[in-house]
């Protein structure tokens, strides 16, 4: 192929001269031509040489594409562009449309199918009235009972049923329309049968005492038991369904039996009211009250049961409006479709999984809601929304929709469709009665009635998330994806706290009779009012307090009332400014009105009483009392087990959450001897510490500091709130495996000075002179402070001054010098004066000189460049999203406990990744401008345990070798060019990019590789797999930060004893902590506080980093930093295998057995083979760590 | 366990470590390379070159093992003396190299300059730190060198032994968790020990800085003239003067690359030609904007095909 261009080449280039003349027009028409006029039309190119690039690359798309486009065609491109959000988000939505729907050629047998059942439902023979308990005998010999209501039949009731054959039938729904959509996973393709009942059958006052509902239960129960005789010819299978467990609004349900259909569809009959029937419709306003017993004169509304029965008139009515509304916006179809199935992914819909409660067969609700957007709402006066131009694409219907729920308020505002002819009802009385309003185009039906504020809510912030994510211009992410592939079920990301309610020992002493009614059974009643107290008790602490369950389920025809699930999740997302304060105001003690006061101690019981404040007011409140920073951040879900258990006595309210607070934590027999000490601790102790060490420096007479101080910058993840254990000073009465000492890093520059010397090794020398200086000035300004100086540190040679202040809190501090980056950077390139690069020029050889420097550079930029720069942008990330903090400390636990952390994964690489599932690009704006609305914000995640679950989520679909941006920094904020350069020769593959390290190595860069990122895959995957079965089966979460150690070649186990760090162990056996000193003492018997202190000391950390490094490319090890007692490792595969021997083989090899070469074969230098020497490098291990291990384990497989 | 008797010229010497665990150390006399001259650290003839010394052995070990075979003048192991740039795959050659870069790869001027140093008048003392005995952990396989104080003792130590040696345990220098406390404290020497080093340092780096201005051949504003009698012309320092002479004209640019600006004029030329201007241009425009608007259209919509085929558009 390529020789033959090159030659058809060289033949344009030759007939340019000769052919010049030729005109343009040829090549355009003849790119159908034959070979022989190929040359030709290339050769029109060949006139064009002046841009020689665009030819090149519009020859190998092939003729047919170098054409000009078509008017049609550029039409179809620019519209691509213009309404949708780009034109590769059109042509996504395109791809996935035709998925989601049924396919035109399984619609054919269905159609005949469905003309079948009309017949044989045109049929069915009447019945004679009779008595309604009476007409259910003869029904149930067959097996079918009528699904009746309450308020039930009785004997006396001295009205009748009766059974004639349907005045119509009609398909109703989205069938008919041709707007279904793939219900999610294992869920059936709905087909709407709705029947029309004869007006025959009713009479004015059925709408009274649900006899109506008596009625339409015994034409469904006819019905079902006269298919149920042809079930066999017809192939299906027959069960009642009540949408929402309503037993008024049940249905029959054909299920077509395997194989008969390749389509999975399900079929439901529902009986209807025809709009001529007799009932008196105008005496079904919300406000009315339908249900009357004798004795009772109140007439409470019956909103629930009034909206139920004009349900019966829908179907007709919606299928000409959703009709309508098709022919009035072409893309009407396709925004639904986008509508639900973003909404589908989010568990607003029906199906076997946790759903949000409210939007089972809310299908109408989803193509009104479209609908409300093509004709606008009926309003008195200006519309606050104008109907939408009606040739707006998909995309902007769909982002319209979003819009819609994101902005609007369904607890204050009501929505009622343009009708034409005006309300039906009076709208006033929906706010009364109902929740959220929003009335359909006939103006009768209240889409919403049952669906709970939560719900609503949870809605919103759905939205606005979806929002932010198709306004974002991030290319961290595919937003296509994010909105429309990616399953969003998952309950831990997206709540905040979750808590688990078994609702079988809920006592019902706060429903009343009225309410069982309205809802026609005890259960929706009891959800509904639970639903309302929560939202009630918790107010403004959160966005959103949604109820969670399985959809409800089909039953057979002999179970006449819905079973309803005992178990339902609530979930809480938390507006993270005011979730966790400890006092509810409630209404003056002063105030004359006694309802709100009443009301506030109803609500609370015992809980409210009356306190007088600062400020002097007396009020009711409520307080909540917490002991530990940990404990004030569940005060959200105590105050649901609270109003739980005084207002539904369910006192087993479960929620995991609090489980993880230990992980982080100290354990008991230390937690309790720093608290009897009375110090402060943690981050706040920490950062006291550290401001009173920078004073105590700073208040140094001028004449004992070399140069004068110019500042001191933290540079430590215990500074910025995110080391996944609290930061703790030294406390003497600890037993020894758990003494470590936490060395805090700083880093301290002095004014420039024109005296240091100009050499690495001086500057050394002066540092230590510097802190000798200080130190000795210190000591003796501080009693009880000691200071020593470290002459190197652990992978460089730069001096630190370590310091142990009197409350026993300890500091590295490193001072920074800029001149240390020229001599460094002198030695890489080169003395500038000898070696001017002349092109061409051999590169001089790099010798030891050049490597140490390479290396030191790198650990000068990390340590004096990115790493304060790192700890200002992470504190102010801990300072704007308050769950932040609690996060990184949960994966750095999480990655320590999968031996990772330290060793393989950086502390800051961990940073970054949690920063990533925070921030987002100009948040730090964001937050400086209005730090309200940025607390109130969709994307504020509340929690850190739902921060979390968002990691563990990212981790395990990440494709970590596309890498990744973290909006750290504010855009523009660009990094020099030097700082960055150099890193990334190492052999971590994670890249995370921010604004200020555009090659994202300077803190992956060595490591994870891409053995290590790949186990991290599949332990996050296994992570989230249990997150899942967490939620819903309440199991503990310790097995997410139990290492599997069976993968290792060999384990070699410590002696916890002698390790410092011991008690951060996950899983620290308590004994061991508690017995102090008995290892030691038989040998020496000096009391605790004599024992030399070692600050940060840890000897399992150095010989781990030791063994790394001996045995870089023998094996590669494990191990958890946090306390771990075992270090786990596997061999390289390559070393197993008989080699043959090399000066620098880098392993420790044994000559091979001369009988296992012979198996071997006559190979070139079959006797020259050597293999890994296993046994020898288990025992130098063991000797390398005398009184360190105490065993190595080789485990076989 | 029946081994070969030379491994590549290697003899296998094996030395129990711990009960019933053999470790092998290869041996074999110190050749030298063809090419370099006759090599000074390690003289041939009497030169033991050792392969697959376990980590943590120390000189006062190895010296122990082969005391036997003669006295030993110097142990030295490789890592410690300038390494290697990247290793051949050929193992007679890296030997070579080895001993190649340490022969006549420079050694450090800081050897000539403290020879220079001993002639000098009164050079101050350096006070070093105190070091106590450290073992010194290396990587894992390394090679070290045993020079002999006689040629005889070469061949004693190159015999072949059948039944493993116990590799002697060296008490002087603790291991394992003794040998991190220990590494410890040395790390962390007492405050004074820290003043007295540092100033004697100063002292003798002071008086080092000053004989090397002395030395230097180049004043400054003096420029440097090589052999062939050109001007070596250099930037400029921060206060626009070269320190050790030089002419200082040139550009960091230039410093770096080597190459000046050439781009200048070129750019001009360009900025010249006026775009759109001719009724063809506008033609060609449009036509390529369209073409260019068609080819995105195309990327996208394969790529989309591409996800297609991968069954990404299948939400649940």
């Amino acid at each position: 192929m390529a020789a033959a261009t090159l030659k058809r080449k060289r033949e344009v280039e030759q007939s340019v001269s000769k052919e010049r003349d030729q005109t343009p027009e040829i090549s355009d028409t003849g790119s159908q031509g034959e070979d022989d006029e190929k040359p030709e039309d290339e050769e029109w190119n060949g006139v064009n040489a002046s841009e020689p690039l665009d030819v090149d690359e519009e020859l190998p798309r092939g003729g047919k594409h170098a054409k000009v486009p078509t008017g049609v065609e550029v039409r179809e491109m620019k519209e691509a562009a213009g309404l949708f959000r780009s034109s590769s988000f059109k042509l996504q939505i395109d791809a996935i449309l035709p998925n989601v729907r049924p396919k035109d050629k399984h619609r054919l047998p269905l159609e005949t199918f469905l003309l079948s059942l009309h017949t044989l439902l045109m049929n069915i023979p009447s019945t004679s009235p009779a008595q309604p308990l009476d007409a259910t005998r003869p029904l149930l010999k067959k097996g079918v009972s009528v699904p009746y209501a309450t308020p039930l039949p009785t004997e006396d009731s001295n009205w009748k049923v009766a059974f004639e054959a349907p005045s119509n039938i009609i398909l109703a729904g989205s069938w008919n329309t041709k707007t279904s959509v793939k219900p999610p996973l294992g869920g059936q393709y709905g087909i709407d049968v709705a029947v029309v009942m004869p007006d025959s059958l009713f009479q004015e006052k059925d709408y009274l005492n649900g006899r109506f509902f008596h009625k339409r239960a015994f034409y469904l129960a006819t019905l079902s038991a006269a298919l149920s005789s042809k079930i066999d010819d017809l192939k299906v299978d027959l069960a009642y369904h009540s949408q929402m467990d309503n037993p008024r609004l049940t249905k029959l349900v054909l299920t077509p039996r395997p194989g008969s259909f390749k389509l999975n569809v399900e079929i439901s009959i529902i009986p209807v009211l025809s709009t001529t029937s007799p009932l008196l419709l105008q005496r079904l306003a919300p406000s009315e009250c339908s249900v009357r017993s004798a004795g009772d004169d109140a007439r409470k509304p019956t909103p629930m049961y009034n909206t139920a029965l004009l349900t019966a008139l829908s179907p007709p009515s919606h299928l000409l409006s959703v009709h309508k509304w098709q022919q009035e916006a072409a893309a009407f179809t396709d925004a639904l479709t986008l509508l639900r199935v973003w909404a589908n992914q989010r568990g607003f819909c029906e199906g076997s999984r946790m759903q949000v409660r409210g939007f089972e067969g809310k299908g109408p609700w989803w193509s009104t809601l479209l609908g409300l957007l093509v004709t606008g709402e009926e309003t008195v006066g200006k519309p606050k929304r104008k109907p939408l131009g009606r040739g707006l694409s998909s995309y902007q219907f769909f982002k319209a929709a979003l819009d819609f729920l994101a902005t609007f308020d369904f607890g204050k505002e009501r929505i009622f469709l343009k009708t034409g002819t005006g309300h039906n009802y009076p709208p006033s009385e929906y706010a009364e009665t109902h929740d959220a309003v929003f009335v359909d185009a006939s103006s009768r039906i209240n889409l919403l009635a049952d669906v709970p504020l939560g719900s609503l809510d949870f809605l919103k912030c759905e939205a606005k998330k979806t929002l932010s994510v198709l306004e974002s211009a991030s290319s961290s992410f595919d937003p296509f994806a994010e909105t429309f592939l990616h399953d969003k079920h998952a309950l831990c990301t997206r709540f905040d706290a979750i808590v688990r309610v078994d609702l079988s020992t809920a006592a019902l002493h706060d429903i009343d009779k009225h309410s069982i009614i309205d809802h026609a059974s005890p259960h929706n009643a009891l959800l509904a009012s639970i639903s309302r107290r929560l939202r009630q008790g918790l107010g403004d602490r959160t966005k959103a307090v949604t109820l969670l369950h399985p959809t409800s389920s089909r039953r057979p025809l002999s179970q006449a009332l819905p079973s309803n699930s005992h178990i339902f999740y609530i979930g809480l997302v938390y507006d993270t400014e005011t979730a966790f304060r400890q006092v509810d105001h409630g209404p003056d003690a002063k105030d004359p009105e006694s309802a709100a006061k009443e009301a506030f101690q109803e609500l609370w019981g015992d809980k409210a009483e009356l306190r007088m404040f600062k400020d002097g007011k007396i009020q009711q409140s409520v307080v909540w009392d917490v002991k530990t920073a940990d404990e004030k951040s569940h005060i959200p879900i105590q105050i649901v087990k609270y109003l739980l258990d005084i207002h539904f006595g369910i006192t087993d309210g479960r929620s995991w959450h609090s489980s993880f607070d230990t992980l982080i934590r100290m354990p008991e027999p230390i937690s309790k001897m720093y608290a009897e000490t009375k110090q402060l601790v943690g981050f706040k102790g920490a950062t006291t510490a550290f401001d009173n060490l920078v004073k105590a420096i700073k208040a140094l007479p001028e004449d004992e500091l070399p140069l004068s101080i110019l500042n001191f910058v933290p540079c430590s993840s215990a500074l910025r709130y995110t080391s996944a254990m609290a930061p703790v000073p030294r406390l003497a009465a600890l037993p020894a495996n758990a003494s470590y000492v936490q060395t805090i890093p700083l880093i301290v520059q002095f004014e420039k000075s024109a005296k240091w010397p100009d050499d690495l090794k001086a500057i050394r020398v002066v540092k230590m002179a510097f802190f000798e200086r200080i130190a000795s000035s210190l000591m003796n300004a501080i009693p009880g402070l000691t200071a020593a100086i470290a002459i190197r540190g652990e992978d460089d040679n730069d001096p630190t001054m370590e310091v142990l202040t009197p409350e026993g809190w300890a500091f590295a501090i490193h001072i920074w010098h800029d001149r240390e980056l020229t001599l460094l950077n002198r030695i890489i390139v080169g003395d500038e004066a000898q070696h001017i690069k002349r092109p061409g020029e051999k590169k001089p050889t790099k010798g030891a000189e050049y490597h140490d420097a390479v290396a030191e550079k790198e650990v000068y930029l990390r340590r004096f460049i990115h790493g304060p720069r790192h700890h200002r942008a992470v504190t102010k990330l801990h300072h704007a999203f308050p769950a932040f903090s609690g996060t990184t400390r949960l994966v750095k636990r999480w990655f320590a406990a999968h031996w990772l952390l330290d060793g393989h994964v950086s502390e800051e690489a961990i940073e970054l990744l949690c920063a990533h599932v925070f921030a987002y690009p100009q948040w730090e704006s964001d937050h400086d401008a209005n730090p309200e609305a940025f607390a109130a914000s969709a994307s504020q995640v509340g929690s850190k345990e739902r921060g979390f679950a968002m990691v563990i989520e990212f981790l395990q679909s990440w494709k970590w070798d596309e890498g990744l941006l973290v909006a750290l920094y504010d855009a523009g904020s660009a990094a020099d060019g030097e700082s960055t350069e150099g890193v990334g020769s190492g052999q971590g593959v994670w890249a995370l990019k921010t604004e200020m390290d555009p090659t994202g190595r300077v803190w992956t860069n060595k490591g994870p590789d891409s053995i290590v990122a790949r186990r991290i895959q599949a332990l996050a995957r296994a992570t989230w797999g249990h997150l899942g079965t967490v939620e819903t089966e309440s199991e503990s979460i310790l097995p997410i930060f139990t290492h599997p150690n069976g993968d290792y070649h060999f384990l070699v186990e410590l002696n916890p004893s002698v390790l410092p760090r011991y008690h951060q162990n996950v899983h620290a056996d308590l004994a061991l902590l508690s017995q102090r000193h008995k290892k030691f003492s038989n040998l020496q018997n000096t009391p605790a506080d004599e024992v030399e202190v070692r600050i940060g000391f840890d000897p399992a950390r150095l010989f781990f980093k030791d063994l790394q490094r001996i045995y870089a490319n023998t094996f590669r090890i494990f191990w958890d930093p946090l306390g771990g007692d075992t270090f786990g490792a596997v061999w390289d595969p390559t070393l197993r295998e008989p080699r043959s021997f090399k000066v620098l083989g880098g392993f420790s090899s044994a000559p091979c057995p001369v009988e296992a070469q012979k198996g071997k074969g006559k190979d070139s230098k079959s006797k020259d083979l050597v293999v890994l020497n296993e046994a020898a490098v288990l025992s130098e291990i063991r000797r390398l760590g005398q009184g360190l291990v105490k065993d190595v384990v080789p485990q076989k497989k | 366990m029946p081994s070969p008797a030379l491994i590549s010229g290697f003899t296998p010497l094996p030395f129990s470590i711990s009960p019933g665990v053999v470790h092998y150390v290869y041996a074999r006399a110190h050749e030298a390379p063809k090419k370099a001259k006759q090599s000074q650290q390690w003289p041939a003839g009497r030169t033991l070159f050792l392969v697959n010394v376990p980590p943590d052995a120390t000189e006062r070990e190895i010296t122990e093992i082969f005391k036997s075979c003669g006295t030993i003048e110097r142990v030295s192991f490789d890592s410690d003396a300038p390494p290697v740039e990247e290793p051949d795959s050929s193992d007679e050659e890296e030997e070579e190299e080895i001993e190649e870069t340490a022969v006549d790869g420079e050694e450090p001027q800081r050897k000539r300059r403290r020879k220079d140093k001993t002639k000098a008048p009164r050079p101050p003392q350096l006070i070093p730190l105190p070091s106590p005995a450290i073992r010194k952990l290396r990587r894992t396989s390394q090679s070290a060198h045993v020079i002999f104080l006689d040629d005889s003792s070469l061949p004693r130590a190159l015999v072949p032994s059948s039944k493993p040696r116990a590799w002697p345990a060296g008490d002087e220098e603790p291991s394992g968790l003794a040998h991190y406390t220990s590494l410890y404290t040395s790390l962390r020497p007492p405050l004074d020990a820290v003043r007295t080093h540092a100033d004697s340092f100063m002292e003798l780096f002071e008086f080092e800085q000053a004989k090397l201005k002395q030395k230097s051949r180049y004043k400054k504003g003096e420029a440097v003239v090589d052999e062939d009698g050109f001007t070596l012309v250099t930037r400029g320092g921060a206060y626009g003067q070269a320190v050790g002479g030089g002419v200082t004209v040139a550009s960091k640019r230039f410093q770096s690359r080597g190459e000046t600006r050439s781009m200048g004029r070129n750019r001009k030329k360009d900025t010249k030609e006026k775009a759109n201007f001719y009724a063809f241009q506008k033609a060609e425009k449009q036509r390529s904007d369209l073409m260019k608007l068609r080819r995105d259209w195309e990327s996208t919509k394969e790529q989309v095909e591409k996800l297609k085929a991968s069954r990404k558009f299948k939400p649940y």
